[in-house]
């Protein structure tokens, strides 16, 4: 059987992990799309409409323009992570992860396909709620190019964090345990609702040594030009972040940790 | 000479907490055989299997399938060869045609090739009214089907079937008999283990038995059933296990 294999990139292979992983998706399209997208109308309407009415300006915008990108920020990191963790450690767990390691697929093609398909639910989680961010005049974005970087970049860490937790997991109480204990805290200590400067200056340190800090800060900049972080130092961390755990997860593939017996 | 369908040489595989699941497994299977692979429950036959495919790491040990290496050029081996595995390692909510057409994308198969094969597969396995269905909603005897329909998506050159029969009523099991020995005799090459001897005196020619990770026993079929008490006498002296009622006899 031929097979369509140029410059040695399995590419239908591929393919066919992005088409299984969204047929996966789309048997629960409540709970990976609708979900956040409530949730995100939540917000927008309790903290930005609601709560925003009684807050002035911040830095010339109005509060719901602030917090939004942090809004849409939060989902992102969620999609991206409960996509990449769920798809390994569901597979893991049912064993038909064994389908792709006894096809002609390299790490590579394996990792690529899995973070195509974070990226592609994250960026619809994260349109979807910028769509209803429209309703309420809060949808902006000031530069499309770093809009679109801090989108698939900060999916592609979360998604690789997604493939480690998803490899390591034994449980689904474990898979659970960094949302409930690492992203959910720290999304929330991140700035979604307030800059730095508001937080007591004890308190401060801790938002400046949070990752999600840059992330919101950096995607917020993208929308609304409104960016508390030193010029670059976002970027370079999210690059940094994005070498460290995709040589990481390659590292743990090359070993067959939680893949291979 | 061409190269053998498949060549093992001193495999072994050591499990991570130690466990030794494979001492030392040699063995050549020549193209077109249909070849048995016997042995007790825990002696190393999965597992070899596992590291012929790619489930498993070999320790140590070399595999070479028609002449390619199937840890070094693992791209290459992989797609001469085909795996029906002794568990449904399958998506349960998957329906079967996508089960089938999904195996043939990893293997770099295009959209019209794969149509073309999974519509004959769906059909040979009488596959067609079950093929929108959920794989959990399928009884056993068409879920093995499935598997088997998955194996063979990519035409593969060797096929592996680990007790492809298990659970599988009788009239299937003739039926998936009958289709074995048809692919065979197109000239595709079979490593079948199993635990029924009837299956393996009906369709194998050339047998090895393994027990506690090690070959104990190789020859062909005629050999064994012409022995007295036949190959179940055979297998069962071969694996150091006496049958009171064989010993009787």
């Amino acid at each position: 059987m031929e097979a369509n294999t140029p410059m040695g990139t399995n590419w239908i292979g591929l393919y066919t992990i992005v088409r299984r992983e969204v047929s996966r998706m789309m048997r629960v399209p409540i709970q990976v799309f609708v979900a956040p997208w409530i949730s995100g109308l939540l917000f927008i309407f309790i903290f930005g409409h609601v709560v925003g009415g009684r807050i002035t300006e911040i830095g010339g915008h109005r509060y719901l323009e602030f917090v939004l990108p942090g809004i849409v920020m939060m989902n992102v990191v969620n999609a991206a992570f409960l996509q990449s963790s769920s798809a390994i450690y569901f597979s893991r767990f049912i064993k038909f992860i064994e389908e792709t390691l006894v096809a002609p697929l390299s790490y590579a093609e394996m990792i690529a396909g899995s973070l195509s398909v974070v990226v592609l639910r994250a960026s619809v989680t994260g349109f979807g709620i910028m769509l209803m961010g429209l309703f309420f005049d809060a949808t902006h974005v000031a530069s499309w190019p770093l809009f679109l970087f801090w989108i698939v970049s900060v999916s592609a860490v979360f998604g690789l964090l997604g493939i480690i937790v998803g490899l390591w997991s034994k449980s689904f109480e474990q898979l659970n345990m960094p949302v409930v204990f690492f992203l959910t805290p720290l999304s929330m200590m991140g700035g979604v609702f307030n800059t730095v400067g508001m937080l007591p200056d004890w308190l401060r340190w801790l938002a400046w040594a949070n990752p999600f800090y840059y992330f919101i800060n950096g995607l917020r900049g993208a929308m609304i030009g409104f960016d508390e972080t030193p010029p670059g130092l976002g970027v370079g961390l999210t690059v940094l972040l994005l070498v460290a755990l995709g040589a990481t997860v390659w590292r743990l593939y090359a070993k067959g940790y939680g893949l291979r017996q | 000479m061409p190269a053998p369908a498949l060549s093992i040489s001193h495999l072994r595989k050591v499990y991570a907490r130690g466990t030794v699941a494979v001492e030392d497994i040699s063995l050549t299977v020549p193209e077109g055989e249909f070849f048995a692979f016997l042995g007790p429950n825990g002696a190393g036959k999965s597992t070899t299997i596992h590291c012929i495919t790619g489930i498993a790491e070999p320790t140590a040990g070399k595999i070479e399938i028609f002449g390619i290496d199937a840890v070094k050029d693992y791209r290459e081996a992989r797609r001469l060869v085909g795996l029906c595995p002794q568990e449904f390692n399958v998506d349960p909510f998957a329906t079967p045609r996508q089960i089938v057409d999904w195996m043939g994308g990893y293997f770099g198969m295009a959209a019209k090739a794969r149509k073309e094969r999974t519509d004959m597969l769906m059909e040979r396995f009488e596959l067609i009214l079950h093929q929108k269905k959920q794989f959990r909603e399928l009884s056993g005897g068409l879920k093995r089907r499935v598997v088997l329909a998955r194996a063979l998506i990519h035409d593969p050159k060797l096929i592996i079937l680990d007790e492809p029969t298990a659970g599988v009523d009788v009239e299937l099991r003739r039926v998936l008999w009958r289709y074995l020995a048809e692919i065979n005799k197109d000239g595709k090459t079979i490593l079948l283990t199993s635990h029924y001897l009837e299956e393996v005196e009906r369709l194998c020619r050339q047998i090895a038995i393994v027990n506690k990770g090690l070959v104990v026993r190789e020859g062909t079929k005629d050999e064994m059933v012409g022995e007295p008490g036949g190959l179940e006498q055979a297998y069962l002296v071969a694996t150091g296990a006496q049958a009171d009622h064989v010993a009787a006899e």
